[in-house]
């Protein structure tokens, strides 16, 4: 078997060495036992297993063990290979827990509606020879946006007048890329910061990963739009503030003892939504999109249009 | 419209066990009433199921719930003394996304000139990710009385 593998890499990318091959797969059913030198083939093409991924949360490396981070052996091209599993778990979103279900079949008929729009990541995908559907998904090569928001050394006052605008002008285009998805019946299922790329070299925003789907409700896109809102909350502060680390940003005591009940998110207990009362010069109109998804809101967006309307209408006016 | 064609508006849950005793209570044996439950079924999507057969078993289970509260809601308002003929009960699949909307085109195409529809009460977080359809007929209800039962 290793002398298989070791054969169709000499073959296909002679330039590559491996200390160690591994076996082939044409059936990815098993995911826990492709590792690295494994080669999978699907549809007659060959992916070289570098490694699993994982992710990143509270501090620990979670490994993905479904999602093979390889080398395309035709063309040298590094892809992600997302290999089937069905997982059902309550995501907890604040006070409140959802059922949740990873959905392969969601990921793959999305990838197929949003080929070429390059707001989102791209890919395609493929049975393997037990009918198990394959996502083969492109690379971003690019940072988190908050990261990169987060990353910009400058006081907030310079950020939020000379960095933002264009930010949220990037934003409304990512929100219309999440309005394009519920036009087709489909949500991302998933908007969180880790999920909206910014690109090296080209500076476009792009959304990864929409395998997460839920028992729609009578409102199916109102986990998106929160998930736009406290994305917008974030991009707005440069940050998430709590009362526990005001402080250590420089705000006085008062501006903590002066916070109430409906200044902060209507799921995150501790995070303060109304910004305008840390940042006086947000304006109003701005501060009044936020409060949506605050303790003190009564009515709620229930279609990114709505959500749109407001953002754009402030950015009309400018942020002076 | 006609207020006395009344549209009770059914799901699985307690609410709705306590909006049709409430209806039976006021209407009691006048026989100048018709009341329709209606029960509209919302399919799962498949992509919440490794496969077809997991998915039609859970389609299969909607309906016979569906069934049986109708039954139940049918008997309970005959206990209230509802005449039998005054009855009827429906299920029908949710159109689209939503239940609201579903029970409002049915009340619209068929004359109800009330609605009747049981609410549990959801907190404002649950409101903005889920949606309520209590509100949403209280919002979009046009033409016709909305009982809400809480």
């Amino acid at each position: 078997m290793a002398k298989e593998v070791e054969n169709l890499v000499k073959q296909l990318r002679p330039s590559l060495s491996l200390g160690e091959y591994g076996r082939l797969f044409t059936d990815t059913s098993e995911y826990m036992e492709i590792s690295h030198g494994d080669v999978i083939q699907i549809d007659r093409q060959h992916y070289l297993v570098l490694r699993d991924e994982s992710e990143r949360s509270f501090g620990i490396e979670d490994p993905k063990y479904w999602v093979k981070r390889c080398i395309h052996l035709e063309s040298g091209e590094r892809k992600i290979l997302k290999l089937v599993f069905h997982e059902k778990f309550m995501l907890k979103l604040g006070t409140l827990a959802i059922p949740c279900y990873r959905s392969p079949e969601k990921e793959a008929r999305i990838l197929d509606l949003i080929r070429g729009d390059m707001r989102f990541m791209q890919g395609f995908s493929r049975f393997d020879q037990k009918g198990n559907i394959v996502r083969i998904i492109d690379i971003i090569s690019g940072k988190r946006l908050d990261q990169h928001v987060f990353e910009i050394e400058v006081p907030h006052k310079k950020y939020f007048f000379d960095y933002l605008p264009a930010i949220l002008e990037k934003f409304v285009d990512s929100c219309t890329a999440i309005k394009l998805l519920h036009d087709n019946g489909e949500i991302h299922g998933d908007i969180r910061r880790d999920h909206l790329w910014i690109e090296h070299g080209t500076g476009r925003y792009r959304w990864i990963d929409f395998d997460y789907t839920y028992e729609f409700a009578e409102n199916p896109f109102g986990l998106d739009i929160f998930g736009l809102g406290s994305l917008l909350i974030y991009l707005v502060g440069k940050n998430i503030y709590t009362p526990n680390n005001l402080q250590g940003y420089g705000f006085p005591v008062e501006k903590v003892e002066a916070l109430e009940h409906n200044d902060f998110s209507l799921l995150y207990k501790n995070r303060i939504v109304n910004l305008r009362k840390l940042f006086p010069y947000i304006p109003e109109d701005l501060n009044f999109i936020l409060m949506h998804f605050s303790n003190a809101a009564e009515v709620f967006y229930e279609t990114v249009d709505e959500f749109l309307a407001d953002l754009t209408s402030c950015m009309s006016k400018g942020f002076t | 419209m006609n207020p006395k064609r009344i549209l009770l508006a059914a799901d699985a849950s307690e609410n709705a066990r306590r909006a049709a005793s409430y209806l039976g209570k006021i209407i009691g044996s006048r026989k100048d009433f018709h009341i329709q439950i209606l029960y509209v079924i919302k399919y799962p999507d498949k992509d919440l199921f490794p496969d077809q057969e997991a998915w039609q078993k859970k389609k299969d289970e909607l309906v016979h719930t569906a069934s049986n509260v109708l039954k139940k809601l049918s008997e309970l308002l005959k206990q209230e003394g509802v005449p039998v003929s005054s009855v009827t009960a429906i299920s029908t699949e949710a159109e689209g996304f939503s239940v609201a909307q579903t029970i409002l085109n049915h009340q619209k195409k068929n004359d109800f000139g009330t609605i009747v529809v049981g609410r549990r009460g959801v907190s404002k977080a649950e409101e903005f990710l889920f949606g309520s359809v209590s509100n949403k007929i209280v919002h979009y209800a046009k033409d016709c009385a909305v009982w809400i039962i809480e």
